[in-house]
């Protein structure tokens, strides 16, 4: 025991250190930190904890509790979630504007003033990138991307929760279409908000994957506002899982920032449900479209055809006469000089010249070693026949 | 057409009667053979888009069921 002095009661040891920190870190100071632990009260004050972690070990290395009192908190809260898209809550880091306070009985607190929203935009932002490049690194960004889009999305399996809206809305939209296309349309159900969201997706995914062949396409969609918590769409393992998917996936959660990594991963976005509907549609009104100018050409090309060998036939029966008069000619010229040689080779008028045809027994004679003396010969003139026996031959 | 089981495949198919009646690879002997088959096409594919395939519907059907067990 130190001597001479009374030994103080802690209270007033406190008292001194709350003294010695109202003394000497008295400003207000902007400090960075990660919020982990955010807690409302029914008053509306709001309680948290605010820490610092090794980069490389993500231990802890500093803690400090604060409080964001109800008066503050009440602009505070709607103020960040406006500029961040994202609600105050853990796991976010935070710049924050605060006091140093301390109290006998509650010791040191930090009590919170202002927060600066762009910090933890830039935070989230450089998360983001950071997920990006690992994907693009991996090689799987695009995959999802590069898959074939079907000619027919007809058999569309969809995520969303089942009470969202957008799963209203896009299915009246697809089964009203106004060509009359038939849709099948299954709901994979999903959180579609808040930490469950990420695992919610994987498993509806998992889910869709054991009947990969029947599904043409995937549709991941949630009816949304403006300022709605879209931080559960930009995860690692959501992204790296859809990129990864081996069916096309379209998007429509219904958002006006920049696109989640969900929408950059997959194959198609669109804006809202009703948007992503439409797409389906229009992919079958481009089909059908296809398969009327396919039956047009076909008759064009037909009546074509049919056309063509029609005017061939008809030139052929207009030369036809034509062609029949001139072969008839040629054959009646080549008659003609037939006739012609043959009445020059005829016998008549080779006996009219005073030659005359000898025959024996119906044979003709046209050598002496034909016939022996004593034959019957028979010469054949102009004007009748004579009939003589062959006395003697001479070779 | 009778090898022809997905849409996919009976464009194709279309797509090459198209080019052999526009090549002139095609007479008036067989042209309405080819026709014949293109037109059964074109109602196989019309009947993708807009009729409801009971058979897809069944297979819906029991995927639904073994979810919901």
């Amino acid at each position: 025991m130190i001597s001479g002095n009374e030994p103080l009661t802690l209270y007033e040891l406190n008292a001194l250190v709350r003294g010695a920190i109202n003394e000497r870190l008295s400003s207000c100071y902007w400090v960075v930190g990660e919020l982990s632990e955010v807690r409302e009260t029914a008053a509306g004050h709001c309680y948290i904890e605010l820490v610092q972690r090794d980069e490389a070990t993500r231990e802890m290395t500093a803690k400090a509790r604060g409080t964001i009192w109800s008066r503050i908190y009440s602009l505070l809260r709607p103020y960040f979630l406006e500029q961040t898209g994202q609600p105050f809550g853990v796991g976010l880091k935070v710049l924050l504007q605060v006091t140093v306070d301390f109290h006998e009985l509650y010791g040191y607190a930090l009590d919170v003033r202002d927060i600066e929203p762009a910090y933890t935009i830039g935070d989230i932002a450089r998360q983001r990138q950071l997920i990006i490049n690992r994907l693009q690194q991996e090689g799987v960004i695009n995959l999802n991307k590069e898959l074939e889009f079907p000619a027919l999305p007809q058999r569309v399996a969809v995520i969303s929760s089942a009470t969202a809206a957008g799963y209203d809305d896009f299915c009246h939209q697809l089964q009203n279409n106004p060509y009359g296309f038939h849709f099948y349309t299954r709901l994979f159900s999903s959180p579609m908000q808040g930490a469950r969201t990420e695992q919610g997706i994987i498993e509806a995914l998992n889910r869709i994957a054991e009947n990969m062949d029947f599904w043409d396409i995937v549709v991941i969609i949630r009816g949304g506002g403006a300022t709605s918590d879209l931080s559960c769409f930009d995860t690692y393992d959501l992204a790296n899982n859809c990129a990864q998917f081996p069916l096309p996936i379209i998007t429509g959660i219904g958002h006006h920032r920049d696109d989640t990594l969900l929408d950059i991963v997959a194959h198609t976005r669109a804006k809202t449900p009703t948007a992503a509907a439409e797409l389906l549609i229009h992919s079958m009104a481009a089909q059908a479209a296809r398969l009327d100018n396919m039956a047009n050409g076909l008759v064009a090309l037909s009546r074509e055809l049919l056309s063509d060998s029609h005017r061939r036939l008809q030139a052929m029966v207009q030369r036809l006469p034509v062609a029949t008069a001139l072969l008839l000619q040629q054959h009646k010229h080549r008659l003609d000089i037939l006739q012609q040689q043959a009445a020059a080779a005829s016998p008549q008028r080779i006996l009219a010249l005073g030659y005359t045809l000898t025959t024996c027994n119906g044979r003709i004679v046209r050598s002496a070693s034909d016939v022996e003396p004593g034959c019957v010969l028979t010469t054949r003139t102009i004007d009748g026949e004579i009939t003589s026996v062959i006395n003697e031959i001479k070779r | 057409m009778k090898d022809i089981k997905t849409y996919s495949e009976a464009i194709a198919r279309l797509e090459s009667i198209m080019s052999q009646i526009n090549g002139g690879n095609v007479d008036i002997d067989t042209l309405s053979d080819c026709l014949r088959e293109a037109q059964e096409l074109i109602n196989f594919c019309r009947d993708k888009l807009f009729k409801v395939d009971e058979y897809v519907k069944k297979i819906l059907e029991s995927i639904e069921a073994i979810d919901n067990e």
